[in-house]
Protein backbone atom coordinates (compact mmCIF):
# COMPACT_ATOMS: atom_id res chain seq x y z
CA UNK A 1 0.00 0.00 0.00
CA UNK A 2 2.78 2.36 1.10
CA UNK A 3 6.15 2.86 0.82
CA UNK A 4 8.11 0.24 2.12
CA UNK A 5 9.14 1.54 5.54
CA UNK A 6 12.55 0.49 7.17
CA UNK A 7 13.28 1.07 11.12
CA UNK A 8 16.26 0.86 12.53
CA UNK A 9 16.44 0.37 16.27
CA UNK A 10 18.20 -1.25 19.05
CA UNK A 11 18.22 -5.23 18.89
CA UNK A 12 17.32 -7.71 21.19
CA UNK A 13 18.04 -10.58 23.93
CA UNK A 14 16.50 -12.37 26.70
CA UNK A 15 13.64 -13.65 24.87
CA UNK A 16 12.73 -9.34 23.69
CA UNK A 17 12.39 -8.38 20.49
CA UNK A 18 14.55 -5.49 21.57
CA UNK A 19 16.06 -3.90 24.64
CA UNK A 20 15.63 0.01 24.12
CA UNK A 21 12.26 1.16 25.39
CA UNK A 22 11.78 3.51 22.62
CA UNK A 23 11.99 1.04 19.97
CA UNK A 24 10.56 -1.98 21.63
CA UNK A 25 7.21 0.63 21.64
CA UNK A 26 7.74 1.11 18.19
CA UNK A 27 7.84 -1.98 16.98
CA UNK A 28 4.68 -2.87 19.46
CA UNK A 29 2.93 -0.28 17.57
CA UNK A 30 3.71 -1.70 14.34
CA UNK A 31 2.74 -4.99 15.05
CA UNK A 32 -0.77 -3.64 16.76
CA UNK A 33 -1.77 -1.87 13.91
CA UNK A 34 -0.29 -4.14 10.98
CA UNK A 35 2.29 -2.19 9.33
CA UNK A 36 4.52 -3.68 7.47
CA UNK A 37 7.69 -2.78 8.61
CA UNK A 38 11.53 -4.08 7.83
CA UNK A 39 12.98 -4.22 11.01
CA UNK A 40 16.99 -3.53 11.15
CA UNK A 41 18.91 -4.21 14.42
CA UNK A 42 21.62 -1.74 14.52
CA UNK A 43 24.94 -4.33 14.62
CA UNK A 44 28.33 -3.75 14.43
CA UNK A 45 28.43 -2.94 10.69
CA UNK A 46 30.15 0.37 9.73
CA UNK A 47 26.49 1.90 9.87
CA UNK A 48 27.08 3.51 12.81
CA UNK A 49 23.73 5.01 14.50
CA UNK A 50 22.67 8.52 13.34
CA UNK A 51 21.01 10.77 16.14
CA UNK A 52 18.05 9.46 17.90
CA UNK A 53 16.95 5.21 17.38
CA UNK A 54 14.63 4.17 16.24
CA UNK A 55 14.40 5.77 13.03
CA UNK A 56 11.85 5.27 10.40
CA UNK A 57 12.90 5.43 6.83
CA UNK A 58 10.31 5.96 4.28
CA UNK A 59 11.25 6.41 0.58
CA UNK A 60 13.00 10.38 1.61
CA UNK A 61 11.24 10.55 4.84
CA UNK A 62 13.30 10.18 8.29
CA UNK A 63 11.13 10.31 11.35
CA UNK A 64 13.07 9.89 14.70
CA UNK A 65 10.85 10.30 17.87
CA UNK A 66 8.73 7.60 18.85
CA UNK A 67 5.76 9.32 19.24
CA UNK A 68 6.39 11.40 15.59
CA UNK A 69 7.06 7.61 14.19
CA UNK A 70 3.39 6.96 15.86
CA UNK A 71 1.91 9.78 14.14
CA UNK A 72 3.27 8.87 10.45
CA UNK A 73 2.01 5.17 11.05
CA UNK A 74 -0.98 6.53 12.29
CA UNK A 75 -1.47 9.25 8.99
CA UNK A 76 -0.51 6.13 6.97
CA UNK A 77 -3.33 4.46 7.45
CA UNK A 78 -2.10 1.96 10.56
CA UNK A 79 -4.13 3.41 13.34
CA UNK A 80 -4.53 0.74 15.91
CA UNK A 81 -6.44 3.60 17.95
CA UNK A 82 -9.21 3.42 15.28
CA UNK A 83 -12.15 2.20 17.51
CA UNK A 84 -10.98 4.20 20.83
CA UNK A 85 -13.69 6.80 22.20
CA UNK A 86 -12.44 10.76 22.09
CA UNK A 87 -12.02 10.18 26.27
CA UNK A 88 -10.07 7.06 26.09
CA UNK A 89 -7.43 8.63 23.62
CA UNK A 90 -6.90 11.79 26.17
CA UNK A 91 -6.42 9.12 29.02
CA UNK A 92 -3.69 7.49 26.39
CA UNK A 93 -2.13 10.66 26.43
CA UNK A 94 -2.26 11.03 30.27
CA UNK A 95 -1.05 7.86 31.07
CA UNK A 96 1.88 8.09 28.61
CA UNK A 97 2.69 11.29 30.62
CA UNK A 98 2.72 9.30 33.54
CA UNK A 99 4.96 6.84 32.39
CA UNK A 100 7.33 9.36 31.05
CA UNK A 101 7.63 10.98 34.40
CA UNK A 102 7.17 8.58 37.13
CA UNK A 103 8.79 4.92 35.12
CA UNK A 104 11.56 6.60 32.53
CA UNK A 105 13.91 7.78 35.06
CA UNK A 106 13.93 4.45 37.36
CA UNK A 107 13.95 2.39 34.13
CA UNK A 108 17.16 4.73 32.71
CA UNK A 109 18.74 4.46 36.12
CA UNK A 110 18.53 0.55 35.84
CA UNK A 111 19.74 0.26 32.80
CA UNK A 112 22.20 3.62 32.30
CA UNK A 113 23.42 4.78 35.88
CA UNK A 114 23.89 1.96 38.42
CA UNK A 115 27.47 0.85 38.33
CA UNK A 116 26.65 -2.97 38.73
CA UNK A 117 24.27 -3.44 36.51
CA UNK A 118 25.73 -0.70 33.70
CA UNK A 119 29.47 -2.20 33.83
CA UNK A 120 28.34 -6.13 34.07
CA UNK A 121 25.20 -5.55 31.34
CA UNK A 122 24.63 -2.80 29.62
CA UNK A 123 27.71 -1.40 28.40
CA UNK A 124 29.15 -4.98 26.65
CA UNK A 125 26.11 -5.45 25.36
CA UNK A 126 25.53 -2.07 23.40
CA UNK A 127 29.09 -2.23 22.79
CA UNK A 128 29.14 -5.55 21.34
CA UNK A 129 26.81 -3.91 18.76
CA UNK A 130 28.20 -0.78 17.71
CA UNK A 131 31.21 -0.59 15.61
CA UNK A 132 34.51 -0.15 17.10
CA UNK A 133 35.82 2.78 17.92
CA UNK A 134 32.60 4.28 18.62
CA UNK A 135 31.62 0.82 21.02
CA UNK A 136 34.30 2.69 23.45
CA UNK A 137 32.66 5.84 23.67
CA UNK A 138 29.11 5.93 22.54
CA UNK A 139 27.52 3.72 25.93
CA UNK A 140 29.32 6.24 27.98
CA UNK A 141 27.68 8.96 26.34
CA UNK A 142 24.38 7.68 26.77
CA UNK A 143 25.39 6.48 30.35
CA UNK A 144 26.11 10.21 30.79
CA UNK A 145 22.72 11.45 29.23
CA UNK A 146 20.86 9.23 30.95
CA UNK A 147 22.13 10.54 34.35
CA UNK A 148 22.05 13.87 32.59
CA UNK A 149 18.11 13.56 32.21
CA UNK A 150 17.46 12.20 35.68
CA UNK A 151 19.36 14.90 37.59
CA UNK A 152 17.68 17.65 35.72
CA UNK A 153 14.43 16.89 35.93
CA UNK A 154 14.02 14.86 39.09
CA UNK A 155 17.40 16.09 41.30
CA UNK A 156 16.11 19.55 42.54
CA UNK A 157 16.46 20.54 45.83
CA UNK A 158 15.77 19.56 48.68
CA UNK A 159 16.90 16.19 47.43
CA UNK A 160 20.48 17.09 47.63
CA UNK A 161 22.53 14.25 46.73
CA UNK A 162 22.42 11.33 43.94
CA UNK A 163 20.96 8.26 46.34
CA UNK A 164 18.32 10.87 47.61
CA UNK A 165 17.11 11.15 43.83
CA UNK A 166 18.05 7.36 43.32
CA UNK A 167 15.46 6.49 46.61
CA UNK A 168 12.86 8.98 44.94
CA UNK A 169 12.68 7.77 42.06
CA UNK A 170 12.16 4.08 42.38
CA UNK A 171 9.57 5.49 44.94
CA UNK A 172 7.90 7.06 42.15
CA UNK A 173 8.90 4.16 39.92
CA UNK A 174 6.49 1.92 41.70
CA UNK A 175 3.72 4.37 42.53
CA UNK A 176 3.76 3.73 38.85
CA UNK A 177 3.46 0.44 38.68
CA UNK A 178 0.87 -0.15 40.96
CA UNK A 179 -1.41 2.59 39.49
CA UNK A 180 -0.98 1.09 35.71
CA UNK A 181 -1.66 -2.65 37.94
CA UNK A 182 -4.98 -1.21 39.24
CA UNK A 183 -5.92 0.57 35.61
CA UNK A 184 -5.42 -2.98 34.36
CA UNK A 185 -7.19 -4.93 36.39
CA UNK A 186 -8.26 -8.14 34.65
CA UNK A 187 -8.51 -6.69 31.79
CA UNK A 188 -6.84 -8.36 28.39
CA UNK A 189 -5.45 -5.05 27.10
CA UNK A 190 -5.69 -1.59 28.58
CA UNK A 191 -9.03 -0.71 26.65
CA UNK A 192 -10.86 -3.95 26.06
CA UNK A 193 -9.62 -6.75 23.89
CA UNK A 194 -7.79 -4.89 21.38
CA UNK A 195 -3.93 -3.58 21.92
CA UNK A 196 -3.81 0.03 21.21
CA UNK A 197 -0.83 3.12 21.73
CA UNK A 198 -0.79 2.91 25.12
CA UNK A 199 -0.97 -0.92 25.45
CA UNK A 200 2.51 -0.52 23.08
CA UNK A 201 4.33 2.36 25.48
CA UNK A 202 3.81 0.19 28.46
CA UNK A 203 4.79 -2.74 26.65
CA UNK A 204 7.62 -0.68 25.37
CA UNK A 205 8.68 0.37 29.38
CA UNK A 206 7.96 -2.79 31.24
CA UNK A 207 9.27 -5.60 29.10
CA UNK A 208 12.91 -4.69 29.71
CA UNK A 209 12.58 -4.29 33.05
CA UNK A 210 10.47 -7.39 33.18
CA UNK A 211 12.90 -9.88 31.22
CA UNK A 212 16.64 -8.21 31.09
CA UNK A 213 18.75 -10.22 33.67
CA UNK A 214 20.46 -7.57 36.23
CA UNK A 215 22.45 -8.29 39.03
CA UNK A 216 20.77 -5.17 40.66
CA UNK A 217 16.72 -5.93 40.37
CA UNK A 218 14.50 -3.68 42.94
CA UNK A 219 12.40 -2.72 40.08
CA UNK A 220 12.16 -6.41 38.53
CA UNK A 221 11.16 -8.07 41.91
CA UNK A 222 8.41 -4.79 42.43
CA UNK A 223 6.88 -5.73 38.90
CA UNK A 224 7.21 -9.33 39.44
CA UNK A 225 4.43 -8.86 42.55
CA UNK A 226 2.06 -7.43 40.26
CA UNK A 227 0.67 -10.37 37.92
CA UNK A 228 -1.27 -8.77 35.58
CA UNK A 229 1.24 -6.45 34.63
CA UNK A 230 4.01 -10.05 33.44
CA UNK A 231 0.85 -11.31 32.38
CA UNK A 232 0.56 -8.81 30.20
CA UNK A 233 3.85 -8.53 28.44
CA UNK A 234 4.15 -12.44 28.23
CA UNK A 235 0.67 -12.16 26.19
CA UNK A 236 2.23 -9.49 23.70
CA UNK A 237 5.84 -11.50 23.64
CA UNK A 238 3.60 -14.77 22.79
CA UNK A 239 0.57 -12.75 20.27
CA UNK A 240 2.92 -10.74 18.58
CA UNK A 241 6.33 -11.67 19.08
CA UNK A 242 6.80 -14.74 17.94
CA UNK A 243 10.55 -15.17 17.54
CA UNK A 244 12.08 -18.15 15.53
CA UNK A 245 14.81 -20.11 16.74
CA UNK A 246 17.36 -18.05 15.19
CA UNK A 247 16.10 -14.68 16.81
CA UNK A 248 14.50 -12.95 13.68
CA UNK A 249 10.75 -13.01 13.67
CA UNK A 250 9.21 -14.40 10.43
CA UNK A 251 7.98 -11.33 7.99
CA UNK A 252 4.83 -11.26 6.04
CA UNK A 253 2.92 -13.92 8.32
CA UNK A 254 2.86 -12.29 11.50
CA UNK A 255 -0.97 -10.29 10.85
CA UNK A 256 -1.98 -13.90 9.62
CA UNK A 257 -0.44 -15.87 12.86
CA UNK A 258 -1.45 -13.19 14.92
CA UNK A 259 -5.00 -13.51 13.88
CA UNK A 260 -5.28 -17.10 14.29
CA UNK A 261 -3.38 -16.67 17.65
CA UNK A 262 -6.24 -14.67 19.02
CA UNK A 263 -8.67 -17.17 17.85
CA UNK A 264 -7.32 -20.06 19.34
CA UNK A 265 -7.27 -17.56 22.67
CA UNK A 266 -10.82 -16.75 22.44
CA UNK A 267 -11.74 -20.83 21.21
CA UNK A 268 -9.76 -21.67 24.61
CA UNK A 269 -11.50 -18.54 26.71
CA UNK A 270 -14.92 -20.61 25.79
CA UNK A 271 -13.80 -24.06 26.25
CA UNK A 272 -12.28 -22.46 29.87
CA UNK A 273 -15.77 -20.58 30.75
CA UNK A 274 -17.51 -24.05 29.44
CA UNK A 275 -15.50 -26.12 31.94
CA UNK A 276 -15.99 -23.99 34.81
CA UNK A 277 -19.63 -23.58 33.93
CA UNK A 278 -19.81 -27.45 33.75
CA UNK A 279 -17.82 -27.91 37.07
CA UNK A 280 -19.89 -25.32 38.97
CA UNK A 281 -22.94 -27.51 38.22
CA UNK A 282 -21.78 -30.60 39.47
CA UNK A 283 -20.34 -28.81 42.34
CA UNK A 284 -23.78 -27.16 43.49
CA UNK A 285 -25.55 -28.35 46.61
CA UNK A 286 -27.88 -31.36 45.99
CA UNK A 287 -30.71 -29.06 47.57
CA UNK A 288 -33.44 -29.82 44.70
CA UNK A 289 -36.28 -32.51 44.63
CA UNK A 290 -35.53 -35.92 43.46
CA UNK A 291 -36.57 -35.04 39.73
CA UNK A 292 -34.54 -32.55 39.04
CA UNK A 293 -31.51 -34.26 40.34
CA UNK A 294 -31.87 -37.00 37.99
CA UNK A 295 -32.52 -34.19 35.08
CA UNK A 296 -29.05 -32.57 36.62
CA UNK A 297 -27.04 -35.87 36.22
CA UNK A 298 -28.58 -36.27 32.48
CA UNK A 299 -27.34 -32.84 31.97
CA UNK A 300 -24.16 -33.37 33.55
CA UNK A 301 -23.87 -36.54 31.28
CA UNK A 302 -24.32 -34.79 28.05
CA UNK A 303 -21.53 -32.15 29.20
CA UNK A 304 -19.13 -34.42 29.94
CA UNK A 305 -18.93 -35.62 26.27
CA UNK A 306 -18.40 -32.67 24.52
CA UNK A 307 -15.52 -31.89 27.50
CA UNK A 308 -14.25 -35.03 26.49
CA UNK A 309 -13.52 -34.55 23.23
CA UNK A 310 -12.28 -30.85 24.03
CA UNK A 311 -9.54 -31.72 26.55
CA UNK A 312 -6.25 -33.46 25.46
CA UNK B 1 0.49 30.03 42.09
CA UNK B 2 -2.85 30.39 41.51
CA UNK B 3 -3.48 26.13 41.04
CA UNK B 4 -2.34 25.82 44.56
CA UNK B 5 -4.53 28.93 45.80
CA UNK B 6 -7.40 27.48 43.97
CA UNK B 7 -6.75 24.31 45.58
CA UNK B 8 -6.82 25.42 49.23
CA UNK B 9 -9.90 27.88 48.43
CA UNK B 10 -11.19 24.75 47.74
CA UNK B 11 -10.62 23.26 50.71
CA UNK B 12 -12.14 25.88 51.69
CA UNK B 13 -8.75 27.05 53.75
CA UNK B 14 -8.26 31.06 54.03
CA UNK B 15 -5.10 31.88 52.53
CA UNK B 16 -3.19 35.16 52.19
CA UNK B 17 -0.84 35.83 49.35
CA UNK B 18 2.43 37.74 50.02
CA UNK B 19 5.08 38.93 47.22
CA UNK B 20 8.77 38.54 48.17
CA UNK B 21 12.03 39.52 46.15
CA UNK B 22 13.74 36.72 48.21
CA UNK B 23 10.91 33.93 47.98
CA UNK B 24 12.92 31.10 45.71
CA UNK B 25 15.43 31.12 49.16
CA UNK B 26 12.73 30.88 51.36
CA UNK B 27 11.46 27.71 49.97
CA UNK B 28 12.74 24.46 51.25
CA UNK B 29 13.26 23.23 47.79
CA UNK B 30 13.88 26.44 46.04
CA UNK B 31 10.68 26.24 44.11
CA UNK B 32 7.50 28.20 44.14
CA UNK B 33 5.23 28.74 46.04
CA UNK B 34 5.18 27.70 49.02
CA UNK B 35 2.89 27.92 52.30
CA UNK B 36 3.75 28.92 56.09
CA UNK B 37 1.81 27.33 58.72
CA UNK B 38 2.52 28.23 61.98
CA UNK B 39 6.18 27.37 62.55
CA UNK B 40 5.63 24.54 59.50
CA UNK B 41 6.89 25.40 55.90
CA UNK B 42 5.28 23.58 52.92
CA UNK B 43 6.58 23.52 49.33
CA UNK B 44 5.28 22.28 46.23
CA UNK B 45 1.76 20.94 45.07
CA UNK B 46 2.42 17.37 46.09
CA UNK B 47 3.75 17.63 49.59
CA UNK B 48 1.29 20.49 49.98
CA UNK B 49 -1.50 18.42 49.16
CA UNK B 50 -0.34 15.51 51.70
CA UNK B 51 0.28 18.18 54.42
CA UNK B 52 -3.39 19.27 53.83
CA UNK B 53 -4.63 15.77 53.97
CA UNK B 54 -2.88 14.90 57.14
CA UNK B 55 -4.95 17.97 58.56
CA UNK B 56 -7.99 16.52 57.65
CA UNK B 57 -8.62 18.18 54.64
CA UNK B 58 -8.73 16.34 50.66
CA UNK B 59 -10.58 16.44 48.34
CA UNK B 60 -9.88 13.39 46.08
CA UNK B 61 -11.35 10.92 49.09
CA UNK B 62 -14.75 9.99 46.98
CA UNK B 63 -12.77 8.43 44.30
CA UNK B 64 -11.66 4.61 43.74
CA UNK B 65 -8.53 3.01 42.68
CA UNK B 66 -8.50 3.79 38.87
CA UNK B 67 -9.74 6.74 38.91
CA UNK B 68 -6.96 8.13 41.58
CA UNK B 69 -4.64 6.36 38.91
CA UNK B 70 -6.10 8.26 36.11
CA UNK B 71 -6.24 12.27 38.32
CA UNK B 72 -2.03 10.75 38.86
CA UNK B 73 -1.91 10.23 35.28
CA UNK B 74 -4.09 13.62 33.77
CA UNK B 75 -1.81 15.53 36.31
CA UNK B 76 1.29 14.10 35.10
CA UNK B 77 0.34 15.24 31.64
CA UNK B 78 -0.59 18.84 32.73
CA UNK B 79 2.93 18.87 34.22
CA UNK B 80 5.02 17.67 31.33
CA UNK B 81 2.78 19.36 28.60
CA UNK B 82 1.49 22.64 29.84
CA UNK B 83 4.57 23.29 32.16
CA UNK B 84 7.02 22.40 30.07
CA UNK B 85 5.28 24.96 27.65
CA UNK B 86 4.96 27.87 29.39
CA UNK B 87 8.75 27.23 30.92
CA UNK B 88 9.93 26.84 26.75
CA UNK B 89 7.90 29.86 25.87
CA UNK B 90 9.15 31.77 28.67
CA UNK B 91 12.65 30.67 28.38
CA UNK B 92 13.69 29.92 25.24
CA UNK B 93 11.51 31.37 22.52
CA UNK B 94 14.01 34.71 21.97
CA UNK B 95 11.49 37.18 21.44
CA UNK B 96 9.55 36.82 24.30
CA UNK B 97 12.84 36.08 26.79
CA UNK B 98 13.76 39.47 25.32
CA UNK B 99 10.64 41.54 25.66
CA UNK B 100 9.01 40.17 28.94
CA UNK B 101 10.49 37.09 30.96
CA UNK B 102 13.99 39.16 31.59
CA UNK B 103 12.79 42.08 32.50
CA UNK B 104 10.03 40.76 34.80
CA UNK B 105 12.33 38.05 36.49
CA UNK B 106 15.37 40.69 37.18
CA UNK B 107 13.08 43.53 38.41
CA UNK B 108 13.55 43.21 41.75
CA UNK B 109 17.69 43.49 41.41
CA UNK B 110 19.74 46.49 40.68
CA UNK B 111 21.82 46.30 37.11
CA UNK B 112 23.63 43.93 36.43
CA UNK B 113 22.45 41.49 39.04
CA UNK B 114 19.17 41.66 37.02
CA UNK B 115 20.41 40.56 33.89
CA UNK B 116 23.00 37.97 35.20
CA UNK B 117 20.14 36.13 37.38
CA UNK B 118 17.96 35.87 34.17
CA UNK B 119 20.63 34.59 32.09
CA UNK B 120 21.41 31.93 34.39
CA UNK B 121 17.77 30.97 34.84
CA UNK B 122 17.62 30.61 31.10
CA UNK B 123 20.69 28.81 30.99
CA UNK B 124 19.20 26.51 33.20
CA UNK B 125 16.07 25.79 31.80
CA UNK B 126 17.76 25.45 28.14
CA UNK B 127 19.44 22.36 30.09
CA UNK B 128 16.59 21.21 31.14
CA UNK B 129 14.84 21.31 27.42
CA UNK B 130 18.02 20.11 25.38
CA UNK B 131 17.94 16.91 28.31
CA UNK B 132 14.25 15.69 27.70
CA UNK B 133 14.48 16.36 24.52
CA UNK B 134 12.12 19.39 23.81
CA UNK B 135 15.78 21.72 22.66
CA UNK B 136 15.06 20.94 18.93
CA UNK B 137 11.22 21.60 19.28
CA UNK B 138 10.49 24.78 17.09
CA UNK B 139 7.60 26.90 18.71
CA UNK B 140 4.63 25.62 16.16
CA UNK B 141 5.81 22.13 17.87
CA UNK B 142 5.24 23.22 20.84
CA UNK B 143 2.14 25.27 20.43
CA UNK B 144 0.47 21.98 18.36
CA UNK B 145 1.94 19.84 21.73
CA UNK B 146 -0.03 22.03 24.22
CA UNK B 147 -3.59 22.02 21.58
CA UNK B 148 -3.27 18.29 21.97
CA UNK B 149 -3.01 18.55 25.69
CA UNK B 150 -5.64 20.88 25.84
CA UNK B 151 -8.02 18.42 23.52
CA UNK B 152 -7.19 15.96 25.56
CA UNK B 153 -8.22 17.68 28.87
CA UNK B 154 -11.50 19.19 26.95
CA UNK B 155 -12.50 15.60 26.26
CA UNK B 156 -12.06 14.20 29.58
CA UNK B 157 -13.98 17.31 30.91
CA UNK B 158 -16.59 16.98 28.46
CA UNK B 159 -20.20 18.39 29.67
CA UNK B 160 -19.50 17.89 33.39
CA UNK B 161 -18.65 20.81 35.63
CA UNK B 162 -15.62 19.26 37.21
CA UNK B 163 -12.93 16.43 35.95
CA UNK B 164 -14.44 14.10 38.41
CA UNK B 165 -17.87 14.68 38.00
CA UNK B 166 -19.58 16.70 41.36
CA UNK B 167 -16.69 17.34 43.27
CA UNK B 168 -13.87 19.65 42.34
CA UNK B 169 -10.23 17.53 42.59
CA UNK B 170 -6.53 18.02 42.86
CA UNK B 171 -6.81 18.28 39.26
CA UNK B 172 -9.53 20.85 38.83
CA UNK B 173 -6.90 22.98 40.79
CA UNK B 174 -3.75 22.09 38.85
CA UNK B 175 -5.48 22.78 35.70
CA UNK B 176 -7.16 26.00 36.49
CA UNK B 177 -3.94 27.40 37.66
CA UNK B 178 -2.38 26.54 34.35
CA UNK B 179 -5.17 27.69 31.92
CA UNK B 180 -6.27 30.39 33.86
CA UNK B 181 -2.00 31.92 33.66
CA UNK B 182 -1.95 30.88 30.17
CA UNK B 183 -5.27 32.86 29.56
CA UNK B 184 -4.70 36.20 31.18
CA UNK B 185 -1.26 36.45 30.94
CA UNK B 186 0.63 39.35 28.07
CA UNK B 187 2.68 37.25 25.81
CA UNK B 188 4.35 39.03 22.66
CA UNK B 189 1.66 36.44 21.08
CA UNK B 190 -1.54 35.22 21.34
CA UNK B 191 -1.14 32.22 20.06
CA UNK B 192 -1.12 30.13 23.54
CA UNK B 193 -4.21 31.85 25.08
CA UNK B 194 -5.98 30.92 21.21
CA UNK B 195 -5.26 27.56 21.59
CA UNK B 196 -6.60 27.40 24.99
CA UNK B 197 -9.64 29.65 23.39
CA UNK B 198 -10.63 27.08 20.72
CA UNK B 199 -11.72 24.95 23.80
CA UNK B 200 -15.16 26.27 24.82
CA UNK B 201 -15.87 23.76 28.10
CA UNK B 202 -12.22 24.76 29.45
CA UNK B 203 -12.84 28.59 29.04
CA UNK B 204 -16.05 27.76 30.69
CA UNK B 205 -14.06 25.68 33.59
CA UNK B 206 -11.88 28.71 34.06
CA UNK B 207 -14.56 31.10 34.85
CA UNK B 208 -16.73 28.94 36.95
CA UNK B 209 -14.11 28.32 39.31
CA UNK B 210 -12.59 31.67 39.13
CA UNK B 211 -16.31 32.66 40.02
CA UNK B 212 -16.91 30.41 43.13
CA UNK B 213 -13.52 30.53 44.68
CA UNK B 214 -12.08 33.85 43.72
CA UNK B 215 -14.89 36.43 44.75
CA UNK B 216 -12.58 37.93 46.59
CA UNK B 217 -10.78 38.82 43.88
CA UNK B 218 -10.26 42.39 44.32
CA UNK B 219 -9.22 41.62 48.04
CA UNK B 220 -6.08 40.18 46.72
CA UNK B 221 -4.87 42.55 44.03
CA UNK B 222 -5.33 45.32 46.42
CA UNK B 223 -2.83 43.42 49.08
CA UNK B 224 -0.23 42.64 46.02
CA UNK B 225 -0.50 46.54 45.21
CA UNK B 226 0.79 47.37 49.45
CA UNK B 227 3.22 44.07 48.75
CA UNK B 228 4.88 45.16 45.24
CA UNK B 229 5.37 48.72 47.26
CA UNK B 230 6.41 46.91 50.43
CA UNK B 231 9.30 45.06 48.64
CA UNK B 232 10.41 48.47 46.76
CA UNK B 233 11.21 49.75 50.14
CA UNK B 234 12.90 46.56 51.22
CA UNK B 235 15.84 47.16 48.68
CA UNK B 236 16.54 50.97 50.00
Amino acid sequence: MAAPMELSCWGGDWGLPSLHPESLTVMAYAKFSGAPLTVNTINSSWRAPKGDVPVLISKDVVISQPARILNFLRKQKYNADYELSAKQGADTLAYIALLEEKLLPALLHTFWVEAENYCSVTKPWFASRIPFPLSLYLPGKMSREALNRILLTRGGPPLYSLTEVEAQIYRDAKECLNLLSKRLGTSQFFFGDTPTTLDAFVFGFLAPIYKVCFPRVQLQEHLKQLPNLCRFCDDVLTCYFRLTVSGHSPAGQDTADANLQKLTQLVNKESNLIEKMDDNLRKSPQHPPRKLTTLKLAAGGEESSPLNRLSP
Amino acid sequence: TLCFQAFLQMCNLPIRVVCRANAEYMSPSGKLPFIHVGNQVVSELGPIVQFVKAKGHSLSDGLDEVQKAEMKAYMELVNNMLLTAELYLQWCDDVTVEEITHPRYGSPYPWPLNRILSYQKQWEVRRKMKAIGWAGKTLAQVLEDVDQCCQALSQRLGTQPYFFNKQPTELDALVFGHLFTILTTQLTTDELSEKVKNYSNLTAFCRRIEQQYFEGHDKDSSATVTAQSAKRSLLR
